[in-house]
């Protein structure tokens, strides 16, 4: 095994890692408002593929164009979930609202099976960001480059909104006590929608980076969103770091199990998460009885 | 008085049950959905216990029903072709299973519980599937066979169907026993207050790694059937969709009845067999049917039956 292979490798890890955090950063901060998981994550996510596909061949064929209105798009339809179907779970147990999230799911996987067929529909790299870079040590495909820049810059950008800005206090003062927030006379349900918003436009920006390298399928969330459900049970949930280290790891690990012996990369894991339960139940840095 | 009177109404109850279940096979199109039906109704019943019963909503329950149809499977087409001691390694090698994923996930409770039991089936699932030495892989474990059991001669769909019926009886007794008794209560308790139970010193994580257990001793008999039944065991068994299913027909049924996941089954699973003769798009009508339980559903069809008929089952 050459240290070339090795280091290609590591970065697919990192690609790989990239479309977790995106992922996982928004179920994590959806989860920390509304205290739920959103079964359907992955199927906003795959409609961000679809997304893409739809404005590059039918409405303008530029990658940059879809790029930016792709997630735009996602967010809003997200936010528009929200106020149309989510916010009259609200008073339900926890346990509803997420088999409502899960038939959402899979409603929206036939409907999309319905339309594009099950052979999923082609994509192709955008025509600047085609060929490799070269890094010194190595030649890397430069779309894949552009992916893990864009992870990181939203990553940031996501940490600032939440840690530095006055919107961003009072979601994570609505993490704490949403109650509380709405008492001081501050409009949580706007904030509950916009959360709502940004977590599923991180989704649909994660299906539009990965139409070029994936394959765009009906089912391509679903087995993803379980792999984000490790991410954020390892990395702890409703903590950004938790979903930034977490999904780096979970990426890493697969990359390395298919370098080492292919078949047990996927199972590999989970089986970190299982030790990971045992030595560490919270996860890395998730709060203890957090929204238990 | 009232009691002579509900106890009366119980019998007639339960004795139209036997009656129906008896003459199923003749009502329905064809002996195998009625089978199916009843494979489903056993797995349901199993799930009732974790959902139902101790407020666990597990995710990953195809874990235990396609570990078990494939532990079955596997030795009646490698090991040895006899049912009895096949569907006896399903039920232990599923429950095994439960106890490795029932001991790491209560550790969580609430919705992480629900992700990590997802994930541990995920882990199941792509271990059959790339273990295809074993398990046939994507294809499914292809020609398993259905020896005779003394004088049973189970090739004949009708034998199946009754020899299934008396392991659906037998668990659902068993079932009934388990929730009806102070281990049940307990876990009743749990479900409604999990700090209180504590606090009168019951062992609560003990409760629910035994019932996560038992539930998945059943789901795996339930799984050992239904690779019998098919003669084959798809790789779907160990798939979310089926976690999806389970749910669905233990809510529409009315999760923590017992006898409500068995019409949620045989609803589901009807409604399946009717809808494929005009669609494929099945898949989008379990989506509706998830949300429409959850906007205006949510007691089932047991809370209908109590509610309307005034039946106490």
């Amino acid at each position: 095994m050459s240290a070339q292979f090795i280091g290609m490798q590591l970065f697919n890890g990192l690609i790989l890692g990239s479309v977790y955090v995106l992922l996982s950063l928004g179920l994590s901060i959806i989860f920390g408002m509304l205290g739920i998981i959103n079964f359907a994550h992955g199927a906003f996510y795959m409609l961000g593929a679809y997304a893409a596909y739809n404005i590059t061949s039918y409405i303008y064929p530029n990658f940059w164009i879809a790029f930016i209105f792709g997630p735009i798009f996602m967010g809003a339809f997200g936010a528009a979930c929200e106020v149309f179907f989510f916010r009259r779970l609200y008073k339900l147990p926890p346990l509803y609202v997420m088999l409502f999230t899960f038939g959402l799911m899979m409603a929206f996987q036939d409907i999309i099976r319905m339309i594009f067929g099950s052979m999923g529909v082609p994509f192709n790299t955008p025509e600047s960001l085609m060929g490799a870079v070269n890094l010194g040590f190595m030649y890397y495909p430069k779309y894949r480059l552009f992916l893990i820049i864009v992870t990181a810059l939203c990553s940031l950008g996501v940490w600032l909104f939440l840690s530095k800005t006055r919107l961003g206090a009072l979601i994570r003062a609505g993490t704490d006590n949403s109650r509380m927030v709405d008492a001081l006379g501050i409009n949580i349900s706007r904030i509950t929608t916009l959360v709502f918003g940004l977590g599923i436009g991180l989704a649909g920006l994660a299906g539009v980076l990965v139409a070029p390298i994936q394959n765009v399928t009906h089912l391509m969330g679903m087995d993803f969103l379980i792999d984000c459900f490790v991410v954020v049970v390892i990395g702890g949930m409703g903590s950004i770091a938790g979903s930034i280290i977490g999904g780096l790891i979970v990426g890493e690990i697969i990359a390395m199990g298919i370098m080492v012996w292919p078949p047990i990369a996927n199972t590999l894991i989970y089986l970190f998460m299982a030790a990971f339960l045992l030595v560490r139940p919270r996860g890395l840095f998730g709060r203890e009885a957090f929204h238990d | 008085m009232i009691d002579s009177a509900m106890s009366r109404r119980n019998i007639i109850t339960l004795s139209s049950a036997v009656l129906l279940s008896v003459l199923f096979p003749y009502l329905t199109p064809y002996t195998a959905l009625a089978s199916e039906i009843l494979v489903f109704a056993l797995f349901a019943m199993a799930y009732d216990l974790v959902l139902g019963y101790a407020g666990m909503l597990s995710f990953g329950h195809a874990a235990f029903f396609g570990i078990g149809a494939y532990t079955t499977g596997i030795m009646l087409v490698r090991v040895y072709p006899c049912v009895m001691p096949a569907l006896l390694a399903g039920v232990i090698v599923s429950s095994l299973a439960a106890l490795f994923v029932g001991y790491l996930s209560i550790r969580r409770s609430g919705i992480y519980f629900t992700m990590v039991t997802l994930a541990f089936a995920q882990m199941f699932y792509f271990t059959a599937f790339k273990w295809t030495g074993l398990t046939g892989g994507d294809d499914g474990l292809q020609g398993v066979p259905r020896p005779p059991v003394g004088p049973l001669d189970l090739t004949s769909e009708i034998t199946l169907y009754y020899f299934i019926l008396f392991f659906v009886f037998l668990s659902i007794m068993i079932g009934l026993r388990v929730v009806n008794s102070p281990f049940g209560k307990t876990l009743q308790a749990l479900r409604e207050n999990k700090d209180r139970t504590m606090s009168i010193g019951y062992d609560v994580d003990k409760f629910r790694l035994i019932v996560f257990i038992i539930s998945g001793f059943f789901s795996g008999l339930a799984g050992g059937l239904y690779a019998l039944l098919l003669n084959f065991v798809p790789l779907s068994s160990l798939y979310w969709t089926t976690s999806g299913e389970v749910v669905v027909m233990t809510i529409v049924g009315g999760m923590g009845t017992l006898f409500g996941p068995v019409l949620g089954a045989l609803g589901i699973i009807l409604l399946r067999d009717i809808i494929s003769n005009f669609t494929e798009s099945w898949n989008f009508i379990m989506g509706l049917i998830f949300m429409g339980c959850v906007l205006g559903f949510r007691g089932g069809i047991m809370s209908i039956i109590k509610d309307k008929l005034k039946l106490y089952v």
